[in-house]
C-alpha cells in the first residue's frame, strides 16, 4: 500500500550511511521486516530496484529480508511464543497473553558495501593490469 | 583482479530514519510553539471528524484548537471543524497517499496559526495501517474505533492499538445493534496495551467528559495553565 514511500525513505538511509562510510557501492542491504509490518515484500523489491535503477550507489544491490513475527509473553506459563495471526491464545495453557513484541518493525540492520580501494591497492590493481596488457617493463 | 574490498556496516536503524528527523524537528517546533499535538488514527467513518467536532465543542472557552485534517482529496473535513469552533483548520490534501507523514505536516504549518494554538489534532488519512509507521512530532498517538466495525479489530490490526497513548471506543450507543462483544474487544485491548480505554459516543455525548478531562489534563501539563480563550 505505501511500498513506495518506505522504499523512498530506505534507499535515503542507505545512501547516506554508504556515503558516511566512504563507500563505493552498496552490495546488499539488511532487512528486517516485521510480519505485521503490512509491508508486501514484493512490492518493496520492485519499487526499491527502479529507484536505484539510475546512477544510485546501491545500483543492483540486493534487498536481504528477514521476517520477524509478533510476538508474546505467557504469564501463567512464563513462556514466550508467536501465535497464529489472530489467534493470540498461550499454546499450552489458552490464556491470551501480553505483547512483547508486536512484530511491526522496518529495520536496516546492516549493509554489504564496497570500499574504495586503498592507495596500496589501487597501485597493486594497476600493475596488475599493466602486467595483464603484456607491456615490458622498461628500464 | 584485485578481490573486492566489501565490508560488513552495522546500521540498526529505522528504514523510516528520515522520517523520524523530520518528526524530531517537528516535536520541538510544536513545544516552543507551546501546543500539544494528538494524532488520531482511524478507519473510515469511525469518527475521528466527530470525535474531534465534540472535543472542540467541550473545550469551548478553555482553549484554542486548530486541526490539520489529512484527506486523500477535498476539504470537507476542515469546514466542519471550523463550523464546530476550531481556531484555524488547514486540510492537506495527500493526492492518493495513504497516511500523512512529516514532511506533509511541515509543509501545511506555513498556512497554520500555530503559535496561537493550545491544541493541534492532526486527522490522519483513514486507514489502520499505513498511519502507524510514520510519526509526525505529536505528543500523543490516539486511535479510535467504533462499535459498528466489529470487536475484532485490536486482532486484526495490533500494531496500531499497541502504539497508540489512547484507545476510543466510538459509537457505543450501537454496541447491541452491531453485535459488539465488549469483553471480548477489551481482553484483546488489554493483551496489546495499558493505555486507557475511553468508551463514548460522539452522537449522545455519553462518555464524552471523561475523554476531554483527561485529554485536558495531559494538554495543560507541557504548556502550563491555559489563558481562557
Amino acid at each position: 500500500m505505501h511500498e513506495l514511500a518506505v522504499a523512498e525513505q530506505l534507499l535515503k538511509l542507505v545512501e547516506e550511511e554508504a556515503q558516511r562510510a566512504g563507500a563505493r557501492r552498496v552490495v546488499a542491504v539488511h532487512l528486517v521486516l516485521g510480519e505485521h509490518s503490512h509491508i508486501a515484500e514484493e512490492a518493496l523489491r520492485f519499487h526499491f530496484e527502479r529507484l536505484t535503477s539510475q546512477g544510485s550507489p546501491a545500483e543492483g544491490a540486493q534487498l536481504r529480508v528477514r521476517r520477524e513475527p509478533m510476538r508474546f509473553r505467557c504469564l501463567e506459563c512464563d513462556a514466550d511464543y508467536a501465535p497464529p495471526a489472530g489467534d493470540w491464545r498461550c499454546p499450552r495453557c489458552g490464556e491470551v497473553g501480553k505483547l512483547l513484541d508486536p512484530g511491526d518493525e522496518l529495520r536496516v540492520e546492516s549493509l554489504e558495501v564496497e570500499m574504495a580501494n586503498t592507495a596500496y591497492e589501487e597501485e597493486e590493481e594497476e600493475k596488475e593490469k599493466e602486467g595483464g596488457r603484456g607491456w615490458p617493463g622498461e628500464t | 583482479m584485485a578481490g573486492r574490498n566489501v565490508k560488513l556496516l552495522r546500521v540498526e536503524r529505522s528504514a523510516l530514519a528520515d522520517n523520524d528527523a523530520v518528526a524530531r524537528a517537528l516535536r520541538r517546533r510544536f513545544r516552543e510553539a507551546g501546543v500539544f499535538v494528538v494524532n488520531v488514527i482511524a478507519a473510515p467513518g469511525a469518527g475521528k471528524t466527530s470525535l474531534i467536532v465534540r472535543t472542540i465543542e467541550h473545550l469551548r472557552g478553555w482553549a484554542r484548537v486548530g486541526v490539520l485534517e489529512g484527506d486523500i482529496v477535498g476539504n470537507l473535513d476542515a469546514q466542519r471543524v471550523l463550523a464546530a469552533g476550531a481556531y484555524d483548520a488547514v486540510q492537506i490534501n495527500t493526492g492518493g497517499q495513504c497516511h500523512l507523514d512529516a514532511s506533509m505536516v511541515e509543509q501545511a504549518l506555513s498556512r497554520l496559526l500555530l503559535e496561537e494554538l493550545d491544541l493541534l489534532f492532526i486527522e490522519n488519512v483513514g486507514n489502520l495501517i499505513c498511519p502507524t509507521h510514520w510519526v509526525l512530532g505529536e505528543d500523543l498517538t490516539v486511535c479510535l474505533v467504533s462499535a459498528a466495525e466489529g470487536h475484532d479489530k485490536p486482532r486484526k490490526y495490533p500494531e496500531v492499538f499497541a502504539k497508540s497513548d489512547a484507545i476510543v471506543l466510538n459509537k457505543i450507543d450501537l454496541m447491541e445493534l452491531s453485535g459488539f462483544d465488549r469483553s471480548e474487544f477489551v481482553r484483546h485491548i488489554r493483551a496489546l496495551t495499558e493505555a486507557p480505554l475511553f468508551e463514548l459516543s460522539c452522537r449522545t455525548g455519553e462518555g464524552m467528559a471523561g475523554w476531554t478531562e483527561w485529554l485536558w489534563a495531559r494538554v495543560r501539563r507541557p504548556v502550563g495553565p491555559m489563558p481562557m480563550g
